[in-house]
């Protein structure tokens, strides 16, 4: 099981989620997206795709754009290959804004990008433990979760849906993460549950297969115990929630 | 045909929303706009609109929709455009420019951009205004305000312009300057500059008559004439900001100057009284380092960026940040930074000051304006670079309304050993060649000065103002620390900040001899730069490599494939002598010891300062729930919630304790991250600084600042053993004797404390002159200087999880305060907000603290301590408060043990190193115990309602934890 991890102009995950794959078992790299370029038949030797989160070149033009187009003259083909493979792709924060703008998700109509993501309703940047529940339990990444303890740190979090897609998208239950509040009952775009104002308090799309998921939450900064707040007055052991997502990715290869 | 891109959002943004509320909910629409230098033609319209822009979210306005797209949003009648000014880093520009080369390839070069953000409104032109008085800062944009005809006229054909950077036309010739005139003459030259032949100046060199003279028989005894560029390194090397001159100074009948005697005393004494040395790096390189565990060294450093600041908050800050974080990476052979802190010294942002730099003109910019800015420039270059920000605080004094002070730190990370080598050690080698690597050299902060445009007052004393590029930045420290440094490929490094090439090749020559330098080479943001502009530009995002020979094309080709620039632009040489050529025209050649050594010593007196006595406040009468009330919501101790969550705190998975602590988010004194995957031990880090306790007793002033930075971080649960602390004295009038007496008493302070605390000073930084003179808003001229500022970083290592404490107690637990309360609330909040009688300075009496410290120490480590907080400013009242307003817990208070003082000076009282701590009951005997030779006081108990009250002889007093909360949680005003 090997993961690859991209880095460069501006990501600045990569270490923790490389960590955090490599505890659960997986053998990884870290490779930065030109030497990928230069070689994009290294990308055979994987079977997960991550795409960390970070400020890709300042969030200029739009979080994750840049990034995405640069990947688009670039390495499109390999990476739509990947995805149609029995493979995983994940991208957090900047990656989910990065994979969004690919179109990879939620790709329902393929090659144009149909979500967007922009700027939280508070204008600011918001840096924040919130809770999710998983809302798509066919994705190998969601699977036997029910709900997260997770931090979220950006600017443009905010999912926006064309009204018609966003039928579509729950049709085909493409919704992977939702907000909630503390009773564990959907955020209604209340802040600071949800905080980012993201309708229908999503955190997360997958694409149809489920084996490409874009969440803004950040599971690998929940991965020990000692990350969450106040862990001193939890009762939790060694991990965090953030594991869950980390350890599926494992089982699906197991 | 078109030469722009306009961009605007569908859907109405965060930033409209709040625009819109500040502004009385009138209709706002930002655009953003990318003027280029060249037409496009409709196909390179097209490809580079659909590059830069989403389908989904955004309409990129062309002739035919623009009028139809914006009258949908509104009838707009007003437009402000805003643009950077020419030669002012424009960081969304050169991400477009790079999308453009990436995705385009070779179809479309040689053209220039700006990027732009208009804003419309349906509003009246005194709305606008308005906004753009918010929005932009006429330093460093040019702001133009018209009717919206106008803009869509503009739009339709083509009348949108890039303004580039215009120098004059000019042939080098090596310039020779005679200092045999008048004394009159040559001071002129310090305080004016260089004459050029159109008999301009170019700006103050800050070089008084005696260094002058020192200059002037330098070269008369090498029997030549001084070259310009001599005597612009010169003017740099020997500034007080390189150099130190008053804390090396000869002050009163201290031969040693009072860094040598006072900080670096206080270091040596401590290491020769302890037996366990944990300091690595003292002092001489960019940052200081201390040992972690066996096989790490951390590093700290923290900065000032006060001037620039005060010019332009955005970049000053944001330039701040990322400057200090390049001095971690030039620590040692380069160490990763993992944590960013901040401390803010502020003026009111309620409040409207109205000061002019010059006589009714040239304003300073507002209290709030440069609050904002500074607070987004720290998020933008701490978030933006991947670097946590967990550990900072803001202060608000009036004073500060001449000059805010702005501390950005940073904590870096190391392995002891590289291939076997002492990581900390680095030593540029004779013929190791000098490579920059980076950003190019512009303009930015010579002398200061941005330059160019009518808008700028030719004569404003306009200095270093500079955009950090966070980005350009991060690429090149991904390649230096994960690709270069490991491999052992370079033998030195450091910094490029103050003073540029001059200061940063200048200081690691020391290491092999000397150096020559091609100045020619230096790759340049636009042409036109005189050589002496090259060598001391402070242009960012630069960091200088001493590469030995065989290993130069292997380095250059690693920073080339991330796309950063590295260039040969000199070599090291053995020889001890600066040489500079251009061109192959030596336009340099100084002895390094002359260079570094030569300038003329200070000789510096002090006297007795009158003391302005604190004006007497009636105490206002009202009851003590209301007054902690009024001290919760007062902005110095109002929670920072609003900077935490915009801060992120949690990237590279490391923060252990938060800003934001317990349940209910309070903002604590101390945080904590755990920097390695497979070592339990942690970084505590904090900080204190008391401006306000300055004027009383500066001493007092300098013992509390030490006292409040190593407290927190033994309440957070650090190895007291394994805490070394920072000093960053801001001083003002530094030539006055009154202050430089302050100094020096601050200074004694530092030794003492410092000494008896075992706690070495591993790094520090100065800057003396934080005074503004101007004029207020009648033409009158005013003098502010800000009270002096001490500001103390502790870093501290916490040998195990389990020792990390938490503020927040659990029911039944019993309250304890350790340490003694005394009369002590001069210049404490109290005294501010409240009022007060007659009262004393806190004063810090070490051997009573560190008895309470070494046994809060041990009685942490055997599990006894439930929770803990130190009592800092608004006292035990105040710490109350916070403990249940964290926990959202109910606590009991008993006010018959306050002893001798009355209960105002009980609870409120700023007496120093006091820490209030909460245990189970069943510790209480073991507490007893280890406690019995000291003080505290057992005061009251966790309980499991909603209030906090206060128990009297007579009477209870409640207050209800959510109201509490909903105080400590305000906003402050004017933010």
């Amino acid at each position: 099981m090997n993961v690859l991890v991209l880095s460069g102009y501006g990501i600045n995950c990569e270490n923790e989620t490389l960590h955090a794959f490599e505890v659960v078992g997986f053998k990884g790299k870290i490779i930065h997206i030109n030497d990928l370029i230069q070689n994009p038949k290294q990308l055979n030797n994987y079977q997960v795709f991550a795409i960390p989160g970070g400020f890709s070149y300042g969030d200029d033009t739009g979080s994750g754009n840049a990034m995405a187009k640069k990947i688009l003259t670039n390495l499109y083909d390999q990476l739509i290959d990947f995805s149609l493979k029995d493979k995983l792709i994940i991208g957090i924060c900047n990656g989910c804004q990065i994979l969004i703008n690919l179109g990879l998700v939620p790709s329902l109509n393929k090659k144009d990008p149909e979500v967007a993501m922009i700027e939280n309703k508070s204008g600011s940047y918001e840096c924040r433990w919130i809770e999710v529940k998983v809302s798509n339990n066919k994705s190998p990444w969601l699977k036997n979760i029910s709900t997260m303890h997770l931090p979220v740190a950006h600017q443009e979090g905010q999912f926006m849906i064309p009204v018609n897609l966003l039928k579509n998208i729950k049709a085909n239950n493409l919704i992977g993460l939702q907000y909630i509040d503390h009773q564990k009952k959907l955020a209604k775009g209340q802040f600071p549950f949800n905080p980012n104002g993201s309708k229908d308090d999503i955190a997360a799309l997958t694409n149809q297969n489920g084996n490409v998921l874009a969440m803004m939450p950040h599971p690998e900064r929940a991965f020990y115990h000692y990350h969450i707040p106040n862990w001193q007055n939890s009762n939790l052991k060694k991990f965090g929630d953030g594991y869950k997502i980390f350890m599926n990715a494992k089982k699906f290869f197991a | 045909m078109t030469n722009t891109i306009q961009i605007l959002s569908i859907e109405k943004t965060g930033k409209e929303s709040s625009l819109q509320k500040e502004h009385n909910n009138k209709s706002i629409k930002i655009i953003d706009g990318y003027f280029f230098s060249r037409n496009l033609d409709d196909e390179k319209f097209t490809k580079i609109s659909k590059l830069i822009s989403n389908d989904v979210s955004q309409t990129i306005l062309t002739k035919k929709n623009i009028n139809k797209v914006l009258s949908s949003y509104s009838n707009f009648n007003w437009v402000v455009e805003i643009k950077f000014l020419p030669g002012v880093t424009d960081n969304i520009a050169t991400t477009v420019k790079e999308i453009i080369k990436d995705n385009l390839k070779s179809s479309f070069k040689s053209f220039e951009l700006g990027s732009t953000k208009i804003i419309l409104i349906k509003g009246r032109k005194e709305d606008i205004t308005k906004i753009s008085k918010n929005e932009a800062n006429p330093l460093i944009q040019t702001i133009k305000i018209y009717p919206f005809k106008k803009f869509l006229n503009n739009f339709k054909k083509n009348q949108f312009k890039i303004e580039k950077v215009k120098l004059p036309k000019k042939k080098y010739s090596k310039k020779e300057i005679n200092l045999d005139i008048s004394d009159y003459h040559l001071s002129l030259i310090g305080k004016l500059g260089i004459e050029e032949n159109d008999r301009s100046r170019r700006g103050t060199l800050g070089l008084d008559l005696e260094s002058l003279k020192t200059i002037r028989n330098y070269f008369s005894t090498i029997k030549r004439k001084p070259t310009d560029v001599e005597i612009e390194t010169l003017a740099q090397t020997w500034s007080e900001h390189c150099k130190h001159k008053i804390f090396s100074a000869k002050i009163d009948d201290i031969q040693e100057g009072i860094f040598k005697k006072y900080i670096k005393g206080a270091t040596e004494k401590i290491i020769q009284l302890r037996k366990d040395n944990f300091c690595v790096s003292l002092f001489t390189d960019n940052a200081g380092g201390i040992e972690f565990n066996k096989d790490w060294i951390i590093c700290h450093k923290v900065e000032t960026h006060n001037t620039p600041s005060a010019l332009d908050p955005f970049g000053g800050a944001i330039t701040g940040i990322v400057g200090v974080n390049r001095d971690c990476l030039g620590f040692g052979k380069g160490a990763k930074p993992i944590a960013n802190t901040y401390a803010y010294y502020l003026a009111d942002p309620n409040k409207k000051y109205q000061l002019y730099r010059q006589k009714n003109k040239d304003p300073m910019l507002p209290a709030n304006f440069i609050a904002k800015g500074v607070i987004s420039g720290v998020r933008v270059g701490g978030n933006c670079s991947g670097i946590p920000t967990p550990q900072g605080n803001v202060y608000f004094d009036d004073r500060f309304a001449g000059k805010p002070l702005v501390f950005c730190g940073t904590v870096g990370i190391i392995p002891k050993k590289i291939k076997g080598k002492l990581s900390h050690k680095k030593k540029a080698n004779p013929g190791d060649i000098i490579l920059m690597v980076g950003g190019r050299v512009g303009k930015d902060g010579i002398h200061g000065a941005t330059f160019s445009s009518e808008e700028l007052d030719p004569n404003s004393p306009v200095s270093a103002v500079q955009i950090g590029d966070p980005i350009t930045q991060k690429k090149m420290s991904d390649v230096i620390i994960r690709e270069l440094r490991d491999e052992n490929l370079y033998s030195s490094i450091t910094d490029n900040g103050a003073g540029g090439l001059s200061s940063s090749i200048g200081e690691m020559a020391k290491e092999s001899g000397g150096f020559i330098v091609n100045l020619e080479k230096v790759p340049l943001k636009y042409n036109g730069l005189y050589p002496w502009e090259i060598w001391v530009s402070e242009s960012q995002e630069r960091m200088t490599l001493a590469v030995p020979p065989a290993n130069v094309k292997k380095v250059i080709k690693k920073f080339n494939a991330r796309s950063v620039e590295a260039t040969i632009i000199g070599k090291f040489i053995k020889k001890e002598k600066a040489i500079v050529k251009y061109n192959k025209t030596e336009i340099l050649n100084l002895d390094m010891e002359f260079l570094h050594e030569g300038y003329p010593k200070l000789n510096l007196k002090t006297s007795f300062p009158k003391i302005k006595k604190e004006k007497k406040k009636i105490i206002k009468k009202s009851s003590l729930i209301d007054k902690l009330h009024k001290l919760l919501s007062c902005p110095n101790i109002v929670s920072k919630e609003f900077i935490a969550t915009q801060y992120d705190h949690e990237v590279q998975a490391t923060s252990i304790i938060k800003p934001l602590q317990g349940e209910g988010r309070v903002f604590g004194n101390a945080t904590a991250i755990k920097p390695l995957f497979d070592d339990e031990k942690s970084i505590a880090l904090s900080q204190a600084a008391y401006p306000q306790y300055a004027e009383t007793n500066p001493y007092d002033m300098a013992g509390c600042s030490i006292d409040t930075a190593y407290k927190n971080l033994i309440v957070s649960g650090a190895n007291s053993k394994k805490i070394a602390i920072l000093d960053n004295f801001c001083w003002c009038s530094s030539d006055e004797p009154d202050r430089l007496y302050q100094l020096k008493e601050a200074a004694k302070a530092c030794y003492d404390y410092a000494v008896a605390y075992q706690t070495p000073f591993i790094s520090g930084k100065d800057s003396m002159f934080n005074d503004f003179k101007g004029f207020d808003k009648t033409g009158k001229s005013v003098k502010i200087s800000i009270p002096p500022t001490l500001l103390i970083s502790s870093i501290g290592v916490v040998d195990k999880i389990s020792h990390l404490t938490k503020m927040t107690p659990d029911d039944d637990d019993i309250l304890v305060v350790l340490g003694n309360t005394r009369n002590e609330l001069q210049d404490s909040v109290y005294s501010k907000i409240i009022g007060y009688e007659k009262s004393k300075n806190p004063v810090v009496n070490s051997k009573d603290a560190l008895r309470t410290y070494r046994k809060f120490e041990k009685a942490n480590k055997l599990g006894i301590i439930n929770s803990a907080i130190g009592i800092d400013l608004g006292g035990i009242g105040i710490a109350v408060t916070k403990m249940a307003i964290s926990s959202k817990k109910g606590l009991t208070i008993d006010l018959k043990l306050k002893n001798k003082i009355s209960v105002d000076q009980f609870l409120f009282s700023e007496s120093q190193s006091r820490i209030l701590v909460s245990m189970k009951k069943n510790k209480l005997a073991n507490f007893k115990k280890i406690f019995k030779d000291s003080d505290y006081t057992i005061i009251g108990k966790c309980t499991a309602s909603d209030v906090v009250e206060f128990k009297d002889n007579k009477k209870i007093m409640r207050g209800k934890i959510s109201d509490f909360a909903k105080s400590y949680k305000q906003n402050i005003k004017g933010l």
